[in-house]
């Protein structure tokens, strides 16, 4: 029926999307492979590098000496730095993913179901400010941080991104493809705006929310600039995606344990949310 | 379409409140600000501050860099996505698993796998074994200008995924009756590519474009972690001008940068799309 899809094509199609795939997923294994390691070969093993013998090649590690869970234990029982750091990531993510989830649906609520004088504008702003690269909204948000005396406290890391502009542009467009009868149906039913919001469009808003969530998690936890700046003199109220690398540079015998937990509650909230990252994504008018 | 009701505040004040008082007030502040002289007196000296900043070597540096790495990440990504995602599509259903692995690293913090992409890319690790298997000499992949190889090949890694997301949402989209028809009419898959795919995937293309381009100005994470403040001059980004000028508490050079770089990124493509969306989502 299909000639289009010969054999040999889709032969190759899978065989190069499993290399891909392989070398995706490579550094991820690795890290926790080598997180089961005991100290000494891993210390050993990263005091091999920068060795510039031109005869010198580092050996390649594949199974450890001997099973350990030695790393885990140091860094868990041993050292509160990393678990500090750790909780004090825990603590940005939540902060901002919870008002992030006050604020954001609202928002794209009011832009694409409500009928407005100045809406196009508003709506305008939203886009400028999300194609506008961070190094621009940055420096201007610096000064108004100072002038609100919000400098160096953890408010100036979480306020700003709670009303990401990219969020609400992602929220939007998939609200705007929601159909009009899905609404007027619930007016029907005597429904107002909020009884609609909360229990018609939130509801069909499963995917992207699922979506939003995985997203900004991810930004929240890997963010690196902002922190730098906003608390550049409160080095003990910095995230982990910050100082980590300082750890493992410092105790290299516990980087990979450490790295391996720190991707951890990445990796749960992606199991959780891989669906809704493509189905919301699908959904949504991104044009 | 809701029209003139009163609960509209309710659901537009918080969020809009904070765009202004985080977003849009200080980008117009900032335009003042980077036009005084950053003394006590505080005077306003127009584009003094523009023209000394455009002099400045390190900016010039900063600014390069930054614009050439997101060159030669943005086409990369687009590029890499589509083909992906064209070959995802010819697998139907089969591709789910290959999707959800693809978009795994855009959640991964780049901390945390740093380490593996050194030990690959050390002077002896696995990188310059192949290349000296191939009989060329070893590259100093992480001391020398050869560093931006690592941060490109890192950054991809991380985002294309996400674009592939968004265009194999597109390619789905497309209905499967157009391919039929034309393999009917005796097209090949080439023709049926360029003469089906490309017209019905262009406005998602131009966003993937769009959003890979932007999000690769922010290439910084990796070359600050490798690198520190004062990295290689051939990885030197316009976000080390700026921290750095920021730590020297010179926030008139930080704003006016801002506005100079937000200057070239609009011309370059802002308006233009800007204007487009608006018109085409109006309900």
């Amino acid at each position: 029926m299909k000639k289009y899809h010969l054999r040999p094509g889709r032969l190759l199609c899978y065989l190069l999307l499993i290399a891909v795939c392989a070398f995706v997923l490579l550094p991820i294994v690795m890290t926790f492979a080598y997180s089961f390691f005991p100290q000494s070969e891993i210390k050993s093993y990263l005091g091999m590098r920068s060795n510039y013998k031109e005869d010198a090649f580092m050996p390649f590690l594949l199974s450890p000496a001997r099973f350990s869970l030695r790393q885990y234990y140091t860094i868990l029982i041993e050292t509160p730095k990393y678990l500090n750091l750790f909780v004090n990531s825990v603590k940005y993510t939540a902060a901002i993913l919870l008002g992030q989830l006050l604020i954001i649906p609202m928002t794209a609520y009011a832009l694409s179901r409500f009928r407005f004088h100045g809406r196009d504008l508003l709506f305008f702003c939203v886009l400028t400010l999300m194609l506008l690269p961070f190094q621009v909204t940055m420096a201007p948000s610096v000064i108004t941080m100072r002038t609100l005396h919000l400098m160096d406290t953890v408010w100036a890391v979480i306020l700003p991104m709670i009303f990401s502009p990219f969020y609400i542009f992602l929220l939007r467009q998939f609200m705007i493809g929601l159909p009009n009868e899905l609404l007027e149906a619930g007016m029907i039913d005597g429904a107002g705006t909020v009884r609609c919001f909360i229990h018609v469009v939130i509801p069909v808003c499963r995917p992207i929310l699922g979506a939003f969530i995985a997203l900004s998690f991810a930004d929240c936890w890997n963010m690196v600039e902002q922190p730098l700046i906003y608390l550049s003199r409160r080095q003990s109220a910095m995230p982990l995606s910050v100082l980590f690398n300082q750890i493992s540079t410092e105790n290299s015998e516990i980087a990979f344990a450490g790295a391996a937990l720190y991707i951890l509650p990445a990796l749960l909230i992606y199991s959780y949310f891989q669906e809704d990252i493509l189905l919301g994504i699908q959904l949504s008018e991104l044009k | 379409m809701f029209h003139r009701k009163k609960s509209l505040w309710l659901f537009l004040l918080p969020g809009l409140i904070g765009l202004m008082i985080f977003y849009v007030i200080p980008f117009f502040g900032g335009i003042y600000f980077s036009m005084t002289d950053g003394t006590i007196n505080n005077q306003l000296v127009g584009i003094v501050n523009y023209k000394e900043l455009w002099q400045n070597e390190v900016f010039q540096l900063g600014l390069k860099n930054t614009l050439e790495l997101s060159l030669l990440c943005a086409p990369t990504i687009f590029v890499l996505s589509f083909v992906l995602s064209a070959m995802l599509r010819s697998l139907k259903d089969k591709s789910l698993s290959f999707r959800n692995i693809l978009v795994l690293p855009y959640l991964m913090p780049t901390s945390a796998l740093l380490l593996i992409w050194l030990l690959l890319f050390d002077y002896g690790g696995v990188i310059n074994r192949i290349v000296s298997s191939m009989g060329l000499k070893r590259v100093l992949w992480l001391e020398s200008a050869a560093l931006r190889v690592p941060i490109v090949l890192m950054y991809v890694w991380k985002n294309v995924g996400f674009s592939v997301v968004i265009f194999s949402a597109a390619l789905q989209a497309i209905p499967e009756a157009y391919y039929e028809f034309a393999s009917l009419e005796g097209a090949n898959p080439l023709q049926k590519e360029l003469k089906i795919t490309l017209p019905q995937i262009l406005p998602t293309a131009f966003l993937v474009f769009v959003l890979a381009w932007v999000n690769a100005f922010k290439i910084f994470k990796e070359i600050y972690f490798i690198g520190g403040a004062y990295p290689h001059d051939a990885v030197y980004t316009l976000q080390h001008f700026m921290n750095n000028k920021f730590a020297a508490l010179d926030y008139q050079d930080v704003t006016a940068a801002a506005y100079s770089f937000a200057v070239i990124v609009l011309v370059l493509f802002g308006v233009l799309y800007m204007s487009r969306a608006v018109r085409t989502n109006d309900v």
